[in-house]
């Protein structure tokens, strides 16, 4: 079996992902969808619901009286901070765990995805004037494929480090050069596998290249913004570091200047208190 | 003892048995100060260079900005005896991207920040490592004023 086959068998070795969260991704993507129709989902599974409480109940929403049911909790956060709150704690399960390859410790991947979810939402409004779940969920998950590449890339550390040196490859074209896939295509193929939304899908898998994703061009390209400034300030930062390509076409597309970028990271250790609480779970 | 310092924060010690560390300093910068003779430090990880860009979180927070954490970490250290002419300074962190542009060089210009406030008060760097695509941990030892940088991939050093 050659390399890139070995990886993709390895793919299976994930824990499959959780069937409501998957209906909450589906609804999130549908325009129509009410916020009653995600709590619909949700209420029937105790631990979701429970988790969901919980933070809602934490010190950063300094609620006078407690929440004690999803449609409550709907009604005093709001349908998108809502929403917020179930994808990061569903799907911290795959994302809290260490990343050796990368030199990642335990909860430090999920600091990063969360750190570039909540980019999103700041960077939305800024460009786009609005939030939006769907740009939240895929900026979440743009690294799903550093969970399974992350053994690979330890065995071959050396290798891709040498190449990023020497060469003045990104850690990207390294993972490509050396393993035949990088962390951002073996994450497509991860999304696809688990039947995620087109868009998201695209998200994933462009998030270090915007300018060769087909369609979804908005959604992509701030996917790949948020992760670079949160690479910038080192949250959850790994052995890859910096290492990525910074393209100035994307800064333009938005009409955005450095200041621009150091006025979004300035913003950011408000809602990284927010999901302080939820960080130290687990 | 360790003493953390988190994203734009800083801490000063003048407990000899304390090290101040920091973590995964990307386009950031720590800045490290050390009196030996009065056994006084301190270790800011500012995020940006100027207080102008959110004058609002500057005033709750001026350990984020350059500008503001600068003058603050020097006089921390100096109501715990820590004298200005005696004063050891060092510098780390300021990655940067793979860019040729232009428009994501924060690390460059907090560390182009950092030197005009040094040069305009008489200050010298005694020891840095800046710029790069790397991540940096650093740790300051109060007692041995020693100072150590980590790199992904390259292991620890001392400056």
């Amino acid at each position: 079996m050659n390399l890139v086959d070995a990886i993709l068998q390895s793919v299976t070795q994930l824990p499959p992902f959780p069937a409501v969260i998957q209906r909450v991704l589906e609804l999130v993507e549908n325009p129509k969808t009410s916020a009653h129709d995600v709590v619909e989902v949700i209420q029937y599974d105790q631990a979701v619901t429970a988790n969901v409480l919980m933070v809602c109940n934490s010190a950063y929403f300094g609620l006078r009286k407690p929440v004690h049911s999803l449609t409550d909790a709907l009604v005093r956060i709001g349908f998108n901070t809502l929403v917020e709150i179930i994808l990061t704690r569903g799907t911290a399960f795959l994302f809290y765990q260490s990343c050796q390859g990368y030199q990642l410790q335990k909860g430090e991947l999920w600091r990063h995805s969360v750190a570039c979810a909540i980019l999103s939402q700041i960077l939305a409004e800024r460009v786009r004037h609005k939030k939006s779940a769907v740009q939240f969920t895929a900026t979440l998950l743009h690294d799903v494929g550093k969970i399974v590449l992350s053994g690979f890339v330890k065995d071959h550390f050396e290798q891709i480090h040498g190449l990023v040196q020497e060469k003045n490859l990104s850690f990207l074209e390294a993972e490509r050069e050396t393993l035949g896939i990088d962390h951002a295509e073996l994450g497509g193929r991860i999304a696809e596998g688990w039947k995620f939304p087109r868009n998201i899908i695209a998200g994933i898998r462009y998030h270090h290249t915007p300018f060769l994703a087909e369609e979804f061009q908005d959604l992509v390209s701030l996917a790949y913004l948020c992760d670079v400034v949160a690479l910038m300030t080192g949250i959850g930062g790994g052995a890859d570091g910096l290492s990525y390509r910074g393209y100035k076409d994307i800064m333009e597309q938005y009409d955005l200047k450095e200041k621009d970028l150091e006025a979004v990271i300035s913003e950011l250790d408000t809602g990284m208190k927010k999901v302080e609480g939820m960080l130290n779970i687990q | 003892m360790n003493l953390i310092v988190g994203m734009g924060a800083m801490q000063v010690s003048r407990d000899p048995g304390a090290t101040i560390v920091t973590y995964a300093l990307g386009s950031c910068i720590g800045i490290a100060i050390h009196d030996p003779i009065a056994k006084v430090g301190g270790l800011l990880h500012y995020m940006l260079p100027e207080s102008s860009t959110n004058p609002e979180k500057a005033s709750k927070n001026p350990a984020m900005f350059a500008d503001t954490g600068v003058p603050l970490l020097f006089q921390e250290a100096y109501r715990l005896g820590g004298e200005k002419t005696r004063m050891r300074v060092r510098v780390v962190g300021g990655a940067q991207l793979l860019d040729d542009s232009g428009y994501f060089n924060i690390g460059k210009r907090n560390y182009m920040t950092l030197r005009k406030i040094l040069w305009a008060n008489n200050v010298l760097i005694q020891g840095e490592e800046v710029g790069g695509q790397v991540n940096r941990t650093v740790r300051l030892e109060i007692g041995s004023g020693r100072f150590w940088v980590k790199t992904s991939g390259n292991g620890e050093k001392e400056l």
